[in-house]
């Protein structure tokens, strides 16, 4: 009678292969579940905006004029500077003159370097500081192709420790075509 | 009997534990689809936060122009900036809330001054007229250059500002 409904071996391993295959199918869902969290994507307006931000606040402080007392430099006809146009070319080619020396804007008495320095670093921290963004901004004279780029503003102009090692967007280079060479610079956007 | 009612207890509690690891799997499954609709809600919110945004980057009300040139990306045109008001208002309800929706756009001047110019700001309407009809506002930042060219040079100068838009939701 009890060997009646004893249930057969093979039925037996076929029922234990079912709870293996229940455990397997549990687990995989699981693991499809954390990979859904894990394979996130960063969401697509940080990126428009950190792209965009970067690019529109370069391209802006590069067409910026700036009205300072002692700016419109040593010409006949008197016009306020601007800081892509003129400031960063004089600063580029009186880099050497850096930072007492010559240069041919003397805006607020100081050499043009040193005024964009503290000019840019106001304006930055104006718009991007105030909105709690990390920065970096990077300008480099290269004046030929075998030398090292000579650093306008070392160290670089940021907030918040800087971008570097973090994830980040840039502006894009806007290079400017100077007798000195050519002055590229660059804004790179973290958070 | 015995052996049968131990098999039986066996298979109760397996099933026991069975069921509460699919509740455990059904309650996991509702927190997940909650805040998932909550960020998808957040997703589109940002989405039309981005749209206006460009919107408002390439309103030929604003934006930078000279002639039959292409017009200047990242510029506004402080003359028609402090005019803009009016005519943001006058057609409000007729051409621009189907631009903008429900959201405030403010321009603030930087440098050379410190100006700011509210140019549009729709609400969501409460339900009861007391308290607010939004939870949140999703602000987007564009720094922008101002043009002016009345300063009576030549050439074109340029001051430096951002445009926010706040959208409501």
């Amino acid at each position: 009678m009890i060997s009646m409904f004893k249930i057969p071996r093979s039925r037996k391993a076929q029922t234990e292969m079912i709870g293996l295959v229940v455990i397997v199918i549990l687990i995989t869902l699981g693991m499809l579940f954390a990979a859904q969290f894990a394979l996130k994507e960063s969401p697509q307006k940080k990126i428009f905006t950190r792209k965009g931000l970067s690019y529109s606040t370069m391209s802006t402080i590069m067409k910026t004029t700036v009205y300072e007392d002692n700016c419109k430099g040593d010409f006949k006809i008197k016009v306020n500077p601007q800081i892509g146009k003129d400031l960063l070319e004089d600063c580029a080619r009186n880099l050497d003159y850096s930072p007492t020396g010559y240069s041919l804007y003397r805006c607020r008495e100081v050499h043009s370097c040193v005024f964009l320095e503290e000019f840019i670093t106001g304006l930055l921290n104006d718009t991007l500081g105030s909105w709690n963004k990390h920065y970096e901004f990077n300008a480099v004279l290269i004046q030929a192709a075998e030398n090292e780029p000579t650093k306008l503003f070392d160290p670089p102009i940021t907030a918040g420790g800087g971008c570097y090692k973090k994830e980040r967007d840039s502006s894009g280079l806007f290079p400017i075509h100077t007798s000195a060479g050519l002055v590229q610079a660059e804004l790179f956007l973290c958070d | 009997m015995k052996k049968a009612q131990i098999k039986m207890t066996e298979t109760i509690a397996v099933l026991f534990i069975f069921f509460v690891l699919i509740l455990f799997g059904i309650i996991f499954y509702y927190q997940y689809q909650k805040v998932s609709l909550v960020e998808k809600q957040q997703e589109l919110v940002a989405a039309r936060a981005m749209d206006t945004t460009l919107k408002v980057l390439f309103l030929p009300e604003l934006i930078c122009t000279k002639g039959e040139a292409e017009p200047e990306d990242n510029c506004f045109d402080m003359m028609k900036l402090r005019n803009v008001n009016k005519t943001f208002k006058e057609y409000l309800t007729r051409y621009y809330f189907n631009l903008f929706s429900y959201s405030r756009i403010s321009v603030t001047e930087v440098y050379p001054g410190n100006s700011t110019f509210i140019l549009y700001d729709k609400e969501t309407p409460s339900k009861d007229n007391e308290t607010r009809g939004w939870t949140h506002r999703e602000p987007t930042y564009f720094v922008v250059a101002l043009k002016d060219d009345l300063n009576g040079t030549a050439v074109s100068e340029y001051g430096l500002g951002y445009v926010v838009v706040e959208v409501y939701s």
